[in-house]
């Protein structure tokens, strides 16, 4: 399988090419996190540093309102079956 | 003596026709059946998927599209769906 | 999902002319031939929750594990995100649809 323009040819390529590079993560439960990718494996467990997890709380009512709690972590272990999407922010 | 024909040599023997699945959770879906392999991901073509939430059924039109079989529940051979 | 056929053996091959051209060369069938069909093509990729991904399918592997180019996320109809690239875990998806010719 040839990537079209990036030369990936697997997916897991993506996530080399984004070792030791800010990425950002969208896990299940609402949470999305960036921090630096220094590790990853088959699973998709990953080690982040210097991470800003964002939080969203919806509140339902008549007007639904969306509260973001925010919370920093030096080093950070992330599970790989929450894993939903993870994507090199520096090219968005 | 077991059953001599598998399940999935029926689900073979309808490739070309329109077939009905139905997932786990709340969604079917109609197409023509293209193929399929041993996890039953499947292969349709002019498909519509349909959503059943309590606000209503809602609808959309796919082209050629692979399902992934892991949330597959049931087929229905030949039927073309929740509207037939 | 299936393996990918292995890649022709040249040394068989110099004996036996090459097999005539298939009737059909359009990519239908099995889910593999489909994604062969598919790769570098606009694609829907619904998950489970509903959220769609479109955007370019540069490659994905047995798991449904998969890279996007030029991704939106809609949820709802809208545009909540765009990515250059995003790497889905194969878990996560529902389908994976042709949004274009094939």
């Amino acid at each position: 399988m040839d990537g079209s323009s990036s030369g990936i040819q697997e997916p897991f390529d993506l996530i080399r090419l984004s070792l030791s590079e800010r990425v950002f993560v969208k896990l299940r439960g609402d949470r999305e996190m960036t921090g630096i990718l220094h590790a990853y494996d088959g699973h998709m467990n990953l080690i982040l540093s210097d991470v800003e997890e964002t939080i969203m709380i919806v509140n339902e009512g008549e007007q639904a309102t969306v509260n973001v709690a925010k919370r920093k972590m030096d080093m950070l272990f992330v599970r790989g079956d929450g894993v939903i999407l993870v994507s090199p922010p520096s090219r968005t | 003596m077991a059953s001599q024909v598998l399940p999935l040599e029926l689900i073979d023997k309808c490739i070309g026709s329109r077939i009905w699945v139905v997932m786990k959770s709340e969604r079917e879906f109609t197409g023509t059946l293209l193929g399929f392999d041993d996890f039953v991901n499947m292969v349709l073509e002019d498909v519509t998927e349909y959503e059943m939430t309590p606000q209503g059924t809602k609808k959309t039109k796919l082209g050629q599209t692979l399902l992934n079989g892991n949330n597959i529940c049931m087929l229905i051979p030949g039927s073309d769906g929740p509207e037939s | 999902m299936d393996e990918y056929p292995p890649p022709p053996d040249d040394a068989l091959d110099t004996q036996t002319p090459p097999p005539p051209p298939q009737p059909r060369t359009t990519h239908t069938g099995s889910p593999t031939d489909f994604l062969k069909g598919v790769v570098g093509k606009k694609v829907i990729v619904r998950l489970n929750s509903g959220v769609d991904y479109r955007g370019v399918l540069s490659c994905l592997d047995g798991y449904m594990n998969i890279a996007l180019e030029a991704t939106e996320e809609h949820v709802e109809g809208n545009v909540t995100n765009r990515y250059g690239d995003a790497f889905i875990r194969g878990n996560n998806v529902l389908y994976i649809s042709a949004a274009e010719e094939i």
